[in-house]
């Protein structure tokens, strides 16, 4: 199984915990990744207030554009936010023509042209739907033994298009976990959005969405939460000690990538493939208890 | 620019013609699922049905100056949502674009963080987090810029000592020419053009 991956600028940054562990992750499950060349930033979530809507389509329709020229893979994006950019531009691209016409216009300008030959995926689609539950719990070496995990799942990991889940009751994310052994505790908040790209610009706003988060994870009993999404991971654990100075909670709670655990439950290193080390809130300890080591 | 209050019956047809997915508002039939679905309903002067409702009567500086077109996280809950399929945060968007290109800024922050972001990707290709948050930081001036960066330091030095930062600075992409080209030729055939 060959794709290409676009991992998208947090991956390299704030987010490089999530690329560290699922290289090695991938890797274990028969997964060749190959990176689309000379990618460019997707735009993200704020990129409206410099540009217009076919601005930002030209920068996903390059990078789309530049995979098609080089293979025919699908495109796995693990970061929520460049799925989102990547699979709209694909899908409105796709589906209307003359719209394609006018980016195609604007990709001259570099040689390029958007066929709308490959397909754009989540890492999550990819790791459940092609991978498969079978061979992650085949390659599950030690079981995470029932460690309580929320599975956090945002919002632009299913939404809008529910490509590969529900949109208002996702259960991949925590399908996931139970194959490697996890126990996924029911967590209503679980879509609730954490605030993305605007909460640094609108801090007190948001602070209060991700204590609700935190708050309904712990009343359902998680030891860690679980993210597949660079900007949740952020805010929801970079930001806990404005969350307790605002509201008076004391809030500690780890927080994790799914490709983490996963490294932890294939027996990997802790440090090199798991990328433990890389958590600001330390989680190797409840880790550690789970898998008895 | 407070609003005269006056009827403007042009607002509906400026929208549909400059602003990007502004014509979607022809579908809303008001029912307010919108409102019930946005994780920042309660901090919104109008939630998105009344923005629509506003447009549509021609209030031009209430739903311009509104703070709600900037506090849209982008969650995409409405769209899944909308019985009509109206793709209200790309409408969202579209305003809040629109209103920045004419100047009426009512979030400065956002607004401020997402040009500056926006300038980036022009520049280079790519996104440098470490520096993103400076330049932001001092757009506000020297002084406050500085008291927000030492605000922010305890997490910067967090992440710097977690392996989660970049030291070396972001490098242009190699295409950056072509993009620059590109993104150039997509403002001038965008909705309203380029100015």
């Amino acid at each position: 199984m060959k794709y290409f991956l676009y991992g998208g600028c947090s991956l390299e940054a704030g987010g490089k915990n999530y690329m560290v562990s699922l290289e090695p992750v991938c890797k274990a499950l028969g997964m060749e990744l190959e990176e689309i060349e000379d990618w460019n930033c997707c735009g993200a979530s704020i990129s409206y207030a410099g540009a217009n809507e076919l601005s930002i389509m030209t920068l996903n329709a390059r990078n789309i554009a530049i995979a098609e020229s080089t293979g025919g893979y699908d495109i796995v994006a693990p970061c929520s936010s460049c799925y989102i950019q990547l699979l709209k531009t694909n899908h409105e691209l796709k589906e209307d023509e003359e719209l394609r016409n006018k980016i195609n216009v604007i990709l001259k300008e570099g040689n390029l042209n958007f066929k709308g030959s490959l397909n754009v995926r989540h890492l999550m689609d990819v790791l459940y739907n092609d991978a498969g539950i079978d061979k992650i719990k085949s390659k599950t070496v030690k079981s995470l033994n029932g460690l309580k995990v929320a599975g956090y799942v945002g919002c632009q990991t299913v939404r809008p298009y529910g490509e590969y889940d529900s949109v208002e009751r996702p259960k991949v994310h925590d399908q996931l976990l139970k194959a490697i052994g996890a126990d996924p505790v029911p967590f209503p908040k679980k879509m609730q959005c954490c605030g993305s790209g605007i909460f640094l610009t609108e801090l007190d706003r948001c602070l209060g969405l991700v204590k609700e988060i935190l708050e309904d994870a712990i009343a359902n009993g998680a030891q860690i939460i679980s993210t597949v999404c660079p900007m949740c991971a952020l805010n929801l654990e970079m930001y806990q000690d404005k969350v307790n100075a605002k509201f008076g909670t004391s809030f500690n709670m780890p927080v994790v990538y799914l490709t983490q655990l996963m490294a932890v439950a294939f027996g990997m290193d802790l440090k090199s493939e798991a990328a433990l080390d890389y958590c600001v809130i330390p989680p190797e300890g409840i880790i550690k208890a789970a898998i008895g080591g | 620019m407070a609003g005269n209050g006056n009827y403007d019956p042009s607002f509906a047809k400026e929208v549909f013609e400059n602003v990007d997915s502004g014509e979607e508002i022809k579908m809303c039939m008001q029912c307010g699922i919108c409102a019930g679905s946005c994780p920042l309903r309660h901090e919104m002067d109008y939630p998105p049905r009344q923005i629509f409702t506003l447009i549509r009567a021609g209030r031009r500086d209430e739903v311009m100056n509104s703070r709600a077109i900037k506090l849209c996280t982008s969650c995409y809950r409405c769209k899944v949502r909308c019985p009509r399929g109206i793709p209200v945060i790309d409408v969202m968007h579209g305003l809040a674009h629109y209103g920045i290109k004419k100047g009426i800024i009512p979030r400065k922050g956002t607004a401020a963080f997402g040009g500056e972001f926006w300038k980036m990707i022009y520049n280079i290709g790519r996104i440098d987090e470490k520096t993103l948050p400076l330049k932001y930081n001092l757009l506000e001036g020297l002084v406050p810029g500085i008291k927000s960066t030492l605000e922010m330091a305890p997490m910067g030095i967090q992440m710097f000592l977690h392996h989660r930062m970049k030291l070396l600075p972001e490098r242009k992409i190699k295409g950056i020419k072509d993009l620059k080209k590109m993104l150039d030729k997509a403002k001038e055939m965008g909705k309203g053009g380029a100015s």
